[in-house]
């Protein structure tokens, strides 16, 4: 489970002070899969990077799986991060001297758990992409469907409990990007991991239970998928 | 233009790190060139002054190889219209008379009696007192070392006591040893008045040789008194100023150049990787200029400017470093010669061209750069934004070349040693990936997967590292040739002298070894055998560039026992006048055997026929030997002066030195021992190892500044892909280690590459017939401890400022940025 509570993050440029997140609270159940949508600037992907422990927040907690990273340093967080956390960037983010493989693998190399064990995994996980012929390709020879896929295999190496994507699908086209949620929705039934993604587009958070709205720095709306309106405040919020 | 200068000004500092290393580099590599430049000019004006002040402005002289020889043999000399000025001297051995335990070598002092102290034709740089004509005249080591002042009086054996009237700074007319230890193999010399010698040596009317200077036509003057002399045993010299036999400089040039020429390649390379980033970096920028109407040269003009403005700037701030460098050096170089020699920095012209060189040669190295700039395409890079990385497709074209150098390893050229640095240049990519895929395991084990990715690293960009290992391993190679030079010279110095010294101890007399003289000596016990050496001096001749010389010539016969170096019986199968030379003799003349040579015998200038050339140790090789028969019969040298003994083994070298010179001590002037000649030739190289070792240091710091320059670039590059490591789960502390385990990486295949260079270049030089005879492949120990140790601790540092920046990258905006 993850648990958000009166999370405020600023920042300071000069004498301006910008609060991005101001005092969010939300708690995301052990297995669902949440879209965050909101317009640009709103702070879903600051939220997604504090959940993430890429940065640490001004104020609040957050707790993954019951721990509290917010309350961690900025070493522990990271250790934390590549045991329990996967990544998904818009811009996918590979390592482009590294091979298919090897970028699938880097958390565990990072780890320093990569075995003979893991190493099977990881080629399963090359399988389950599709990428099985590329796996020795250089990750910047691939194209841009690709290069998400070895993303999305990358951030499941480590067999995380949480899985964060931010515009996964953002630089792809319509149909890449339904392969990609497709994979994704796969692998959520699967493995029942928590997934959050952050996303503009309307087509990609449908394939989430739920979806929160984002405006100001602050969550205007959670909408459920079983919720009886839940077409039309989507169709609000976005218009 | 003001604002050209402050937009170039923001866009060279854009980058603050690189700019400070970049400039750094600049200012180092100016400054070794000012150094250099000044090192090289003052020592030849040393020199040049020491030698002028030797010979004064004297055009000829009339010397006789009798010790002494009537005054008034020269009374027609000095009535020829053509002749301007006189001075004439007296040579006399003799003993100080000091209270104190002091062996009588100790106590030797060879005392010249000149005419006049003030002649033009002699120059005595006066420290206290003055040249009056009625006292004696001391260097000032000597003074020290016998702790007297100008109105003192020193007494000396047999002779009374002289009042010290001046005390002069070093000459080589007066060059005396500086401690006791020096004083018991070499004279003390000093000047006095010419009549106060003649008259308390009892040597009326008697003088050792006169100098004369002209006021123009010098041919006829010279063969017309050639003729009056014709039938006595003096001779007529031109006043040469050549100390070659007496000192060995000429490879110093080289060094100092060799130096300099390194200092800017390194320092050029650094500055080419600052710009070609830059520029590469740039290219969205140029294209939108492009696009907003600039043109090709426009862009170009842009780049050499802020090229030329960081020029600017290292060379205000580097030559200023390198003149205060090039005095500490000089002080260190002149420190290894054994005399308290003074010098005055010749300092304006060298840093002329340096300030012209400091700006033109990073630009130089950035004309590539410059021309990229400007031939940026406006759609590729409008489209596709900055491409950084490199080309990684293999050059087999370069390697092809790079083989092709080495096979210049088995031929003998002086071309064979750039051929063998140019191919090190073209393989290094070649050798830094084989040797990142050896290394590859042993890294694995220790560092884990920041090591992994260091290696990844280093052959992503393996082009700009593999010459930033080059810069290492030229610098390495090139100082460990000079090292190991220099290391194994005393040793095969030691060798050669020992095996043509002639003997165990050599005895200089002033005035010619009588029958009786040596029935005396052989009679010694210690004694084994004695032979007399022949050394006709000095001897005048004319080089290929028509330049006047001097030297010695040795007469040698089939019981010689100094010629081991050289085939005798060339002498007997020749009818023509024939003449070996030394090898720096052979050098400075310029000509092929089987050529004459032109020399200036009593008889008129006559050619002989060079028949050989000996690696002989006598006077460093810049000597002549001749068939003894010819010597006197050609030069009319009869008379030896010099003795070569072969001593009992049993015998201890301080009961010959006292017995010699109590027996012999007055007309003794030298007793050289071949331990003593061995150390005074090799003492030189300690002192030179000493510099050369700083010199290592000082081209690994340089080239540790190329490291720095090049991972910082590096880092820079990579800020999106160290971002996204960050985010997988990479700590701060494993990304500091990967790039330290680059710059290590970088640190040690430069160091491995510069040893098997050096390794190389050495075994060239020993088999080159030029050198070879005193090069061995010998491995210098200390200078490879040296290098190692530097050579990776300087890389760790330089890779240090850039694992803290590269550790510290932000996650977030790295992210963004990628």
């Amino acid at each position: 489970m993850i648990k958000v509570s009166g999370l405020v993050k600023s920042f300071t440029q000069g004498k301006n002070i910008t609060e991005v997140l101001k005092d969010v609270d939300l708690k995301i159940e052990e297995g669902e899969f949440v879209a965050i949508m909101g317009p640009s600037g709103s702070g879903k992907s600051t939220l997604l990077q504090l959940l993430g422990g890429l940065d640490s927040p001004t104020n609040g907690k957050i707790e993954v799986g019951g721990k509290a990273i917010s309350e961690m340093s900025e070493n522990q967080r990271t250790i934390f991060r590549r045991k329990n956390i996967g990544i998904i960037f818009q811009n996918y983010q590979l390592l482009n001297n590294l091979t298919v493989e090897e970028n699938i693998a880097f958390p565990l190399y990072a780890d320093g758990t990569l075995d003979k064990e893991k190493m099977k995994e990881v080629k399963e996980l090359i399988q389950a992409v599709g990428l099985n012929e590329l796996n020795k390709k250089q990750a910047n020879l691939l194209s841009g469907g690709q290069q998400q896929r070895v993303a999305i295999a990358r951030s499941l190496v480590n067999q995380p409990n949480v899985l964060l994507a931010d515009e996964p699908t953002g630089n792809l086209d319509r149909s890449k990007a339904e392969e990609i949620l497709l994979l994704l929705t796969q692998f959520h039934k699967k493995n029942n991991q928590t997934i959050i993604m952050v996303t503009h587009d309307i087509f990609a958070a449908g394939f989430a239970d739920k979806i929160i709205l984002f405006k100001d720095g602050t969550i205007e709306q959670i909408i459920s998928r079983e919720d009886e309106n839940y077409a039309q405040y989507l169709a609000n919020f976005m218009a | 233009m003001l604002n050209i200068w402050r937009i170039s000004w923001r866009n060279i500092t854009r980058k603050k790190k690189r700019f400070v290393l970049t400039l750094l580099a600049i200012i180092m590599g100016t400054s070794f060139i000012t150094a250099m430049l000044i090192a090289d000019r003052t020592t030849k004006d040393v020199f040049d002054y020491y030698e002028e002040m030797y010979t004064g402005n004297a055009d000829f002289w009339i010397l006789s190889d009798e010790h002494t020889y009537p005054e008034e043999i020269i009374n027609t000399v000095q009535n020829h219209q053509n002749v301007d000025e006189t001075f004439t001297a007296l040579d006399k051995q003799t003993f100080l008379d000091l209270p104190g335990e002091y062996s009588d070598s100790q106590l030797a002092v060879r005392i010249t009696g000149v005419d006049n102290q003030n002649s033009n034709l002699l120059k005595l740089p006066v420290v206290e007192g003055e040249l009056d004509n009625e006292g004696l005249v001391i260097p000032e080591t000597v003074a020290d070392l016998l702790h007297v002042d100008v109105g003192d009086t020193l007494s000396f054996r047999e002779m009374g006591e002289v009042k010290i009237s001046a005390i002069v700074e070093y000459t080589q007319l007066l060059s005396s040893p500086g401690s006791w230890e020096r004083a018991a193999s070499s004279s003390f010399r000093m000047m006095a008045p010419l009549d106060l010698l003649q008259e308390r040596a009892e040597l009326n009317g008697e003088i050792s040789y006169i100098r004369l200077s002209t006021l123009g036509n010098d041919e006829k003057l010279f063969r017309d008194i050639q003729e009056e002399l014709s039938d006595s045993r003096a001779f007529i010299q031109p006043v040469v100023a050549d100390d070659r036999q007496s000192n060995d400089v000429e490879g110093l040039y080289t060094f100092f150049y060799l130096i300099a020429i390194l200092t800017m390649f390194i320092s050029g390379f650094i500055v080419f990787n600052m710009i070609y980033t830059g520029v590469i970096e740039r290219k969205k920028e140029f294209a939108i200029m492009k696009s907003l109407g600039y043109g090709q040269i426009s862009i170009s003009r842009l780049i050499l400017m802020e090229v030329s403005f960081i020029a600017m700037i290292g060379t205000i701030i580097g030559v200023p470093i390198g003149i205060w460098l090039g005095d500490l050096f000089m002080m260190t170089l002149l420190g290894i010669f054994e005399y308290d020699m003074v010098y005055s920095l010749n300092w304006i012209m060298p840093t002329v061209i340096s300030l012209a060189a400091g700006v033109i040669f990073p630009v130089l190295f950035s004309m590539f750069p410059i021309y990229s700039a400007g031939k940026t395409s406006i759609l590729e890079n409008l489209k596709m934004g900055a491409n950084t990385s490199s080309n990684e497709k293999v050059h087999w074209i370069r390697y092809v070349i790079g083989f092709g150098l080495l096979l210049f390893f088995f031929i003998d050229s002086p071309v064979s040693y750039i051929s063998l640095i140019l191919s090190v240049v073209m393989l290094s990519p070649l050798f830094l990936k084989i040797f990142s895929m050896l290394i590859k395991p042993i890294i694995l084990l220790c560092m884990g997967h920041p090591g992994r990715m260091a290696i990844s690293n280093l052959r992503k960009q393996l082009y700009r590292n593999a010459n930033t290992a080059t810069l290492l391993s030229v610098g390495i190679a090139v100082i460990l040739l000079l090292g190991a030079l220099s290391d194994a010279a005393p040793e095969n110095y030691a060798n050669q002298i020992k095996s043509n010294y002639g003997g165990d101890v050599r005895l200089t007399a002033e005035k010619p070894w009588s029958a009786s003289d040596l029935d005396k000596i052989n009679d010694k016990e210690f004694v084994e055998s004695s032979t007399l050496l022949t050394e006709a001096t000095p001897i005048t001749w004319i080089n290929k560039d028509m330049h006047l010389r001097q030297f010695s010539i040795m007469g040698v016969d089939q019981n010689s026992l100094y010629y081991d170096d050289f085939n005798y019986t060339s002498f007997e199968n020749n009818d023509t006048l024939s003449i070996i030379l030394g090898e720096r003799a052979f050098r400075e003349w310029g000509g092929k055997i089987g050529e004459d040579i032109f020399v200036h015998t009593p008889a008129g200038t006559k050619p002989f026929e060079v028949i050989d050339v000996a690696a002989t140790s006598h006077y460093s090789g810049y000597v002549a030997f001749m068939d003894e028969e010819q010597l006197n019969h050609q030069f009319g040298w009869e008379n030896s002066f010099d003795l070569l003994i072969h001593l009992d083994e049993n015998t201890t070298e301080e009961s010959v030195r006292n017995a010699l010179w109590s027996e012999f001590g007055g007309f003794l002037s030298k007793m050289i021992f071949v331990e003593e000649e061995i150390a005074s030739t090799t003492s030189a190289f300690e002192g030179m190892n000493e510099l050369i070792q700083f010199m290592l240091v000082l081209v690994i710091l340089l080239a540790s500044v190329g490291t720095a320059n090049t991972l910082i670039m590096n880092t820079f590059e990579r800020t999106s892909e160290i971002g996204t490591m960050r985010a997988l789960g990479f700590t701060r502390l494993q990304v500091k280690t990967m790039v330290l385990v680059e710059g290590f990486l970088i640190g040690l295949a430069g160091v491995l590459g510069g040893l098997i260079t050096g390794l190389c270049l050495l075994v060239v030089a020993s088999n080159s017939t030029l050198i070879g005879d005193f090069v061995t492949v010998y491995l210098p120990v200390e200078s490879i401890i040296l290098t190692v140790t530097a050579g990776i601790l300087l890389s760790l540092i330089a890779s240090w400022i850039s694992s803290s920046a590269a550790s510290k990258i932000d996650i977030q905006s790295s992210l963004k940025e990628g």
